[in-house]
């Protein structure tokens, strides 16, 4: 990873020196090495205070929707990263002409504090960027382990077992919002928990609430969350969020035969109609 | 006179304190280890550096009722919810977290109006405080002449040596409740030079520092400064630290109204959300999270240190560790000094 930090912080003050971008959006150090922070190099100078790990774990799309429309980002983008810049594209958050995309094919990040090897039982596993304008590094072999094989424990068992854990798991939500404020693709201002006429959810963070907040939020991702599993390291209390994205997710693959985020031209399924669509629901 | 058990048998002395009171303690749950109400002796545990959580829940939880309503056909039937007034027994606190009440009481019961659901339950409450053995890298309450195994707010200090839990107490309150606890055996002298030398070894332990002299005369000065859009940039506006943090303390009343019936809530409200201020008017003075990181920071450093003569931070380290995107607020204020100093330097 030394070779890519080495890499990005090249094409970051190439980018910055012609002026060609406002900011690069990457990494520096915090308060230690294993503590990166997402950065926004403005200055070459900044380039030089980039960072690249193993513990640069953070979906940096999730900072694009802050920028004026229009204005030119370079991105490094990890998989997943890319997977959201595309539903951005998609959903014309943003423009591609405006990206430059700095593509990082990795694998092997670190949880620094929960001490964990992330891989595809917390995420969707896209090693390699989908879209790029500058690969960092070489591609990587594509897994051979499905980002959905974690899931077949909680599918084998009962609907009452099933709605018992998931009622254990979201009591212990404290409603932080953690974890849609990490996510990329909820940019909605206002975000529908945050009104209050009418009020769809109690602030109190009472099962019932909880329920209302997790459940309309995930149906909100339905074919636009990219498994990056930022949501899921953001909860300080260790709600295993991805258990339930990767099976909305999985479900809309396997109804519209359409994964989120893998190509710009794509309509992302909950706002498309095909013909051939399965009419299961209304039946 | 020190008191012993043997850490093994915790849960004897956890089933004891249950008898006396609500329990808050440090129990293993799916989130780590974190304060919660104690139901089972069996799930607390002292196999933890610190919670996740501070301990401010046994005196503020994150919901409290203030009022049942029902609405009829002659209008709405309201009835106050009293505030509690069960005795509490608050075991297994670090030393900075103990600080962290009293920092909370010069807001809640300070000065002017007291807010009866935290006095009550502080003066019903005996503290167990529970030193610390070792140290982090991310803990700073060493800048706050908090000490690893103070006892300053504790009713009973606790260390934890060899296999055993060893308990002194420091009010009369602590004297009583360890009087009444049968399990637990006297001490010999032996103990009580292991409880001295656990205390004093605990003195020895140094947390990372910064330096707090003054840091509110400081703030003001850079409030304009581009200094606070850096800062802010990395920033998700989630409410982790404020939700992790022992001495936050912000919180909104809400009706939750079902049909006909409903209650009045208090809840943990968080600055750092976007809508902490908006009015109803519709405008909020608060868009930018830059400002709100702002605000958070000078309302710990600054403001509080204005309004109540201390400074509403322990260094406990939670926020920094929860933060999603590794905020470190020590870092911030570290840098902020350099700043103001700087730009103090420039206008001279």
């Amino acid at each position: 990873m030394k070779g890519i930090e080495k890499r990005l912080r090249e094409e970051a003050k190439k980018l910055l020196e012609t002026g060609s971008v406002s900011a690069v959006l990457a990494f520096r150090d915090g308060y230690d090495g294993d503590h990166p922070v997402p950065f926004a190099a403005r200055d070459v100078s900044d380039a030089d205070a980039i960072v690249f790990n193993e513990y640069c774990t953070h979906n940096l799309a999730r900072y694009v929707t802050e920028y004026e429309p229009g204005t030119k980002i370079a991105i490094a983008a990890k998989g997943a990263d890319s997977r959201a810049l595309v539903v951005l594209i998609q959903e014309e958050k943003v423009k591609r002409d405006d990206l430059v995309i700095l593509g990082i094919p990795c694998s092997g990040m670190k949880d620094a504090r929960r001490g964990t090897v992330i891989d595809e039982a917390t995420t969707g596993n896209t090693v390699n960027p989908v879209i790029h304008d500058i690969m960092l590094a070489d591609q990587l072999p594509e897994p051979d382990t499905s980002p959905y094989s974690v899931l077949t424990d909680l599918e084998s068992r009962g609907h009452d077992a099933r709605w018992k854990f998931w009622r254990k798991e979201l009591s212990r939500c404290i409603r932080c919002y953690a974890c849609r404020n990490a996510c990329p693709l909820c940019y909605c201002d206002p975000c529908f928990v945050d009104q209050t006429e009418p009020r769809w959810a109690d602030k109190s963070p009472s099962l019932e609430s909880n329920l209302m907040f997790h459940l309309t939020r995930f149906y909100h991702l339905a074919g636009r969350c990219v498994d990056c599993g930022d949501c899921s390291r953001a909860c300080p209390m260790n709600i295993p969020l991805y258990l339930f994205h990767k099976k909305v997710a999985k479900e809309c693959e396997e109804m519209f035969g359409q994964t989120a985020g893998m190509d710009p031209e794509e309509t992302p399924v909950m706002v498309d109609f095909k013909v051939e669509d399965s009419d299961e629901i209304l039946l | 006179m020190v008191k012993k058990i043997e850490h093994d048998r915790i849960q004897e002395i956890i089933a004891a304190l249950m008898e006396k009171g609500i329990l808050y303690a440090p129990v293993e749950d799916e989130e780590g280890v974190n304060f919660h109400l104690v139901d089972d002796p069996a799930r607390v545990t002292l196999d933890f550096y610190n919670t996740v959580q501070g301990p401010k829940c046994a005196f503020f939880p994150q919901t409290e009722e203030l009022i049942r309503y029902r609405m009829t056909h002659e209008g709405a039937d309201a009835a106050e919810v009293e505030p509690d007034e069960s005795p509490q027994v608050l075991f297994g606190v670090r030393p900075c977290d103990v600080r962290s009440l009293a920092i909370m009481d010069e807001l809640f019961c300070g000065g002017g109006i007291v807010d009866p659901y935290w006095k009550n339950r502080r003066d019903n409450t005996t503290i167990i405080a529970y030193a610390f053995d070792t140290v982090d890298t991310v803990d700073f309450y060493g800048s706050f002449g908090i000490g690893a195994a103070d006892d300053t707010g504790a009713d009973i200090l606790m260390v934890k040596v060899d296999g055993d839990l060893l308990l002194d107490a420091r009010t009369e309150k602590g004297t009583a409740l360890l009087a009444a606890l049968d399990g637990l055996d006297e001490a010999a002298a032996e103990d009580e030079k292991r409880f001295a030398a656990a205390v004093e070894g605990a003195g020895a332990l140094e947390t990372r520092r910064i330096d707090t002299d003054c840091v509110a005369r400081d703030l003001p000065g850079i409030f304009d400064s581009e200094f606070w859009q850096t800062e802010a940039a990395p920033c998700l506006n989630c409410g982790v630290c404020t939700f992790v943090c022992p001495t936050c303390h912000c919180f909104d009343i809400t009706d939750e109204t079902l049909f006909s019936k409903g209650r009045r809530v208090k809840t943990w409200d968080s600055c750092m959300f976007t809508d902490f201020t908006l009015h109803a008017s519709g405008h909020n003075p608060r868009t930018k999270k830059h400002q709100r990181l702002r605000q958070r920071v000078n309302h710990k450093f600054s403001y509080y240190v204005t309004n109540c003569d201390v400074i509403s931070c322990v260094g406990c380290g939670r926020c920094t560790r929860f933060c999603p995107v590794n905020i470190d607020i020590a870092g911030i204020v570290e840098r902020a000094r350099k700043r103001a100093s700087s730009q103090q330097i420039n206008n001279q």
